[in-house]
């Protein structure tokens, strides 16, 4: 591990690395727009510059060196003294900013990137407080370069991480730096507009207004907003996000760094995923038939009218016709509840993996990010709470074939995703079955044969862990209170479960983890440097 | 202007003007065993294309694009680098006027004007009969002689505005275009 002096200090830091990351590692803020750590360094923001000591050509002894070096594009080398602290790297700071706000238009008051952008702060730090500019501003009309995006171009510092990002990451190469010098802009091929799976994330990259998210436009305030650790459930992945939500609701979702997962970045889906939670017919009453209609009833009256019915079906076989179907969208605590809950009045029930939705193939990209086509988050978990319990079980599509032939009494049926999935089989075969509890979050072909209807929680409302393709256990918590009406899963499970008081899933998980430690083994991404962005 | 949206999501109609011809695709792809990768064959495909076209068209930058198995916007980056390259049509004769300082100082400004004026075009035009462009460029390299100008290749040195009109009558104006390089056209020897 290389040690470096940085302003005076001593830091030790990774193998391999500028020296601008060590710096930002140790806890310093230095500026910087072009740097990214996930893309190629052009060094071409001239912001990070450092003062540097190098051995004098006579005397082989190390001075500083009068001329500035790129902090992010100089390697950390054992030994090596830089130091930031120091007039002369202010003063470039202060040019620097001078330069890139000729023509800004200031007009941050309307600008979405107020609070979060690193014109502001740079300049507030170490910026020049006026503007020299005397000259007419140059203007430019901004850009629709995509679905999803726009372009402020006159905002724009040129960082080019936006078409770096394109080109390395992406694979697609939409944007690019057209024109030369002081005339440069970004811009995509008339016609050829930034529409990749992952485009989103140049709004993220940017590191100042310039590449604006056309639905999150005017719409909030980024000082507003609250931010909840979330794991995107869109896909069997895991990607790990940043819900940012207030009291009016969910506002956008960020990409969370994970090292071993998603990195720096998200797919669009996981990022616009998140919509269908206000979709305006959502359930959000439990009910129950009442001769051929469901009428409402009292969540309170749910969990005995479940347990004398399910023990009534369970009377004399142990439970032979009874199962519970345990959605992939349910975490692993929730699973396991429902598992405890089913075996416990039924000890032959047979336990069945839900309907896991594939769509395509998987996609990887250039540098190793992956789509998944599994669009759930937590079949791998539902597999291990399964292999736990052991005892009856089977895929979804047996367990239709057993309802159709009449071999199912009772079944409690989670579901939860955001798309429609009950198909005629299912409708068909699950009309066949006695006693039906639906936990979902949507009208679905199913109401006619419901029994019992319970309203689903969506995740960004539910917390607990998502096990992802590669067997990585991820936590996730709460951001929005669940729609009026609804339970948590978690919650309704918990109690169903002989639960009392609040279900906190890190309490269940303890319990779990006791039983098997691969579900109390959770991954918690390293967290980013403060100043890194 | 930030009220204002240009759209860049689709070709604005009738912007995307004529394709390159199977002929000059052909000769594009002659180039290819030339260097060791397709898109380092960009520059002489540009100059072909203008060649042909008189300018590289918005549809002539995306054959190439097809052709060199880069995206479309990767030709755009470099066709707006170089301000020869033309994107849109360039006519039969074009005056290039240095704008670099010893020009400057010595009257190109007020050439400049009496250019515009005469033509009725600006920096980077053509004129509606297809006759004329008009181009500034930083420095033709005859400060000595400044102020200068090129119309299409050949250079008028020290010229006064009141020349102006002489200069831009000549006969010979359109006939003076420069051979190129015959390395450029010759073909790969196996």
């Amino acid at each position: 591990m290389p040690k470096i002096i940085i302003d005076g200090q001593e830091v030790a830091c990774r193998e391999n690395i500028p020296v601008l990351q060590a710096a930002l590692e140790a806890g310093q803020d230095i500026p910087h727009y072009c740097y990214h750590p996930g893309l190629s360094i052009v060094a071409s923001c001239r912001l990070c510059l450092m003062e540097m000591k190098m051995p004098d050509p006579r005397t082989k002894e190390l001075v500083w060196v009068p001329k500035l070096f790129p902090s992010c594009q100089t390697p950390v080398k054992d030994g090596m003294e830089v130091r930031f602290n120091t007039e002369r790297v202010r003063d470039n700071v202060k040019h620097v900013m001078e330069y890139y706000l000729l023509n800004h238009p200031l007009d941050c008051p309307v600008c979405d990137k107020a609070g979060e952008c690193y014109l502001q702060d740079y300049t507030e730090s170490g910026g020049p407080a006026t503007s020299r500019m005397v000259e007419e501003k140059y203007k430019n009309p901004k850009k629709d370069i995509g679905p999803h995006t726009l372009l402020y171009q006159d905002r724009c510092v040129l960082c080019s991480r936006c078409v770096r990002f394109t080109d390395e990451i992406a694979g697609t190469g939409e944007l690019k730096v057209i024109n030369r010098g002081s005339r440069g802009e970004i811009d995509v091929f008339p016609g050829a507009p930034l529409a990749n799976a992952l485009q989103g994330n140049v709004v993220d990259l940017c590191p100042v207004g310039a590449l604006l998210d056309k639905g999150f436009l005017f719409k909030q305030r980024v000082w507003l907003l609250k931010h909840a650790k979330s794991v995107s459930p869109v896909d069997s992945r895991g990607q790990t996000i940043w819900i940012d939500h207030n009291a009016e609701g969910i506002h956008r979702i960020r990409p969370r760094f994970n090292e071993r997962v998603n990195e720096w970045w998200i797919s669009d889906e996981a990022r616009f995923g998140w919509k269908f939670i206000y979709r305006a017919d959502r359930l959000s009453q439990p009910r129950t038939r009442n001769g051929t209609a469901l009428a409402p009833v009292a969540w309170e009256a749910l969990p005995d009218l479940l347990r004398s019915r399910i023990e009534q079906a369970a009377a004399g076989d142990g439970g032979a016709r009874v199962a519970a179907v345990l959605s992939p969208m349910l975490s692993c605590e929730e699973a396991w509840l429902l598992a405890q809950f089913i075996r416990d009045l039924a000890p032959q029930a047979t336990l069945v993996l839900g309907h896991v939705p594939v769509t395509g193939q998987d996609r990887c990209f250039p540098k190793g990010f992956k789509i998944m086509a599994e669009k759930c988050p937590n079949r791998r978990g539902i597999e291990t709470v399964l292999a736990h319990f052991g005892g009856p079980q089977s895929t979804f599509a047996e367990f239709l074939g057993r309802a159709v032939e009449g071999q199912v009494a009772a079944a409690y049926v989670t579901a939860g995703y955001p798309e429609a999935w009950v198909d005629d089989r299912a409708v068909t075969a699950l009309r066949k079955v006695p006693f039906l509890a639906v936990h979902d979050l949507f009208p679905s072909g199913l109401d006619a044969s419901a029994t019992v209807q319970i309203p689903a929680a969506s995740w960004a409302e539910r917390e607990g862990t998502f096990m992802n393709c590669d067997g990585l256990l991820q936590a996730f918590d709460r951001a929005i209170p669940p729609l009026e009406g609804v339970k948590p899963d978690g919650q309704f499970l918990f109690e169903l479960a002989g639960g009392e008081g609040l279900f906190r899933s890190h309490k269940v998980r303890a319990s779990v983890a006791a039983a098997v430690p691969a579900l109390g083994d959770v991954f918690e991404p390293r967290p980013l440097p403060e100043h890194a962005h | 202007m930030s009220w204002q949206t240009l759209d860049r999501k689709s070709v604005p109609e009738g912007h995307l003007g004529p394709a390159l011809s199977a002929a000059a695709q052909e000769k594009i792809r002659s180039f290819f065993p030339r260097y060791p990768t397709k898109r380092a064959v960009m520059l002489p495909a540009l100059h072909i294309a203008q060649d042909e076209l008189g300018y590289v068209s918005i549809q002539a930058m995306r054959d190439i694009a097809g052709l060199l198995e880069v995206p479309p916007a990767a030709v755009l980056d470099v066709v707006s680098f170089y301000t020869h390259f033309w994107t849109h049509p360039k006519g039969r004769k074009t005056i290039v006027l240095c704008r670099s300082l010893t020009c400057e100082l010595l009257g190109s400004q007020a050439l400049q004007t009496a250019i515009e004026q005469k033509l009725g075009i600006r920096d980077h035009e053509t004129t509606a009969d297809g006759e004329w462009s008009f181009m500034t460029e930083e420095c033709l390299a005859a400060c000595d002689y400044a102020p200068c100008l090129q119309i299409n290749e050949k250079m008028h040195k020290c010229v006064r505005v009141e020349e102006l009109d002489k200069l831009l009558a000549d006969p010979q104006n359109d006939k003076l275009a420069m051979p190129r390089s015959d390395l450029y056209d010759r073909p790969v020897q196996a």
